[in-house]
């Protein structure tokens, strides 16, 4: 199968992803699924319950793309390259611009620590406190206004310094 | 009568986290077959990190006619990825239809506790350049990076749960 063309495609980008995202909010809030909180969970009480939800979520993403990979072989540029190049650590676009491999992972390990502080404190990952501002929870709502500002703040300021640390380290 | 019945069936297996796991695997794969003729990058069905970085920065893009970075597929055409406000709009039609929807207001100490925590959660779900969500996307997809990010969550979730026992013994 051929993938879409580029016109098309493009139309469909805030239809699809609307739809996408009232179908996850759906089974977010029917579910309470949420990745932090079934890792918390796990290490707390032994509870499996939500970590079931999160494995069940990698399990299936490498399920399915490798079934849409062969369907739509186009969509899916490099699916494990380690397979197709043998390139082991080469990060895949989307992470900060244009870093090295050993940034990507210095970053990586920095945010991901804070990201289970925060997550842990503050009693969820965000597609939960997305949830919990739609169910009324005004806290949750206050989370999401600061994770807006935290957007903008880092698209404006943060990048560009993360790149000029690891440019003048030499990383 | 009968109808009633069968939605609850249905609900018994949706409020299972698992399923939920499941379901947003299988979107995540679909979206990208769909999609990723509009611009990539790989692995990127569903971050609620991501994509919200994308809506504001691509609003305030339009706005102030600023340059601030968002991903190529929502930069391709006049809207960019609107999973966020599709998970706030189907989160609250289901917190709606099955009651659950209630009012949880927090006092202003909390509320600002909240938009702090946000605000630094997004940041350095931006520094990793995934949520947890992606996280999962990104391992499903083979990229080994992200298994640093997954570690590193778990190390921070570690810690958080060892601060809030902490600070559950000194109350």
């Amino acid at each position: 199968m051929d993938a879409l063309a580029k016109e098309t495609a493009i139309i469909l980008v805030p239809i699809v992803t609307i739809i996408l995202g009232f179908i996850i909010g759906w089974l977010g809030q029917r579910s309470g699924f949420c990745s932090i909180g079934g890792i918390r969970d796990f290490i707390l009480f032994r509870q499996t319950r939500l970590l079931k939800g999160y494995i069940g979520l990698i399990v299936s993403a490498f399920v399915f793309y490798l079934l849409f990979s062969f369907l739509i072989p186009t969509a899916f540029p490099k699916f494990f390259w380690l397979l197709q190049d043998g390139n082991l650590f080469t990060a895949i676009p989307g992470a900060p611009a244009g870093l090295s491999v050993a940034a990507t992972i210095i970053c990586m390990i920095v945010g991901g620590i804070f990201v289970g502080i925060i997550g842990t404190l503050l009693g969820g990952c965000p597609l939960r406190q997305v949830v919990m501002t739609s169910e009324g929870n005004v806290k949750s709502g206050f989370f999401v206004i600061g994770m807006i500002i935290g957007a903008l703040i880092f698209s404006a300021f943060v990048l560009g310094w993360v790149v000029n640390f690891f440019g003048l380290v030499g990383i | 009568m009968a109808e009633i019945k069968e939605k609850k069936g249905i609900d018994k297996i949706l409020k299972k986290p698992i399923t939920a796991g499941i379901i947003i695997g299988f979107l995540a794969a679909l979206v990208q077959g769909l999609l990723f003729p509009a611009g990539g990058p790989m692995a990127y069905g569903f971050c609620v990190a991501c994509h919200t970085r994308d809506l504001v920065d691509v609003i305030w893009n339009n706005i102030f006619g600023t340059k601030l970075f968002a991903a190529p597929i929502s930069t391709a055409g006049a809207l960019p990825v609107l999973t966020i406000i599709g998970v706030l709009i189907g989160a609250i039609v289901a917190a709606l239809i099955y009651r659950e929807f209630r009012i949880k207001k927090g006092n202003a100490k909390s509320c600002i506790k909240y938009a702090v925590g946000g605000f630094f959660f997004m940041i350095c779900a931006l520094l990793m350049g995934a949520c947890p969500y992606r996280i999962a996307l990104r391992i499903g997809y083979g990229d080994l990076i992200a298994i640093f990010g997954l570690i590193a969550i778990v190390i921070g979730v570690f810690i958080g749960v060892k601060i809030a026992l902490k600070k559950m013994e000194a109350k």
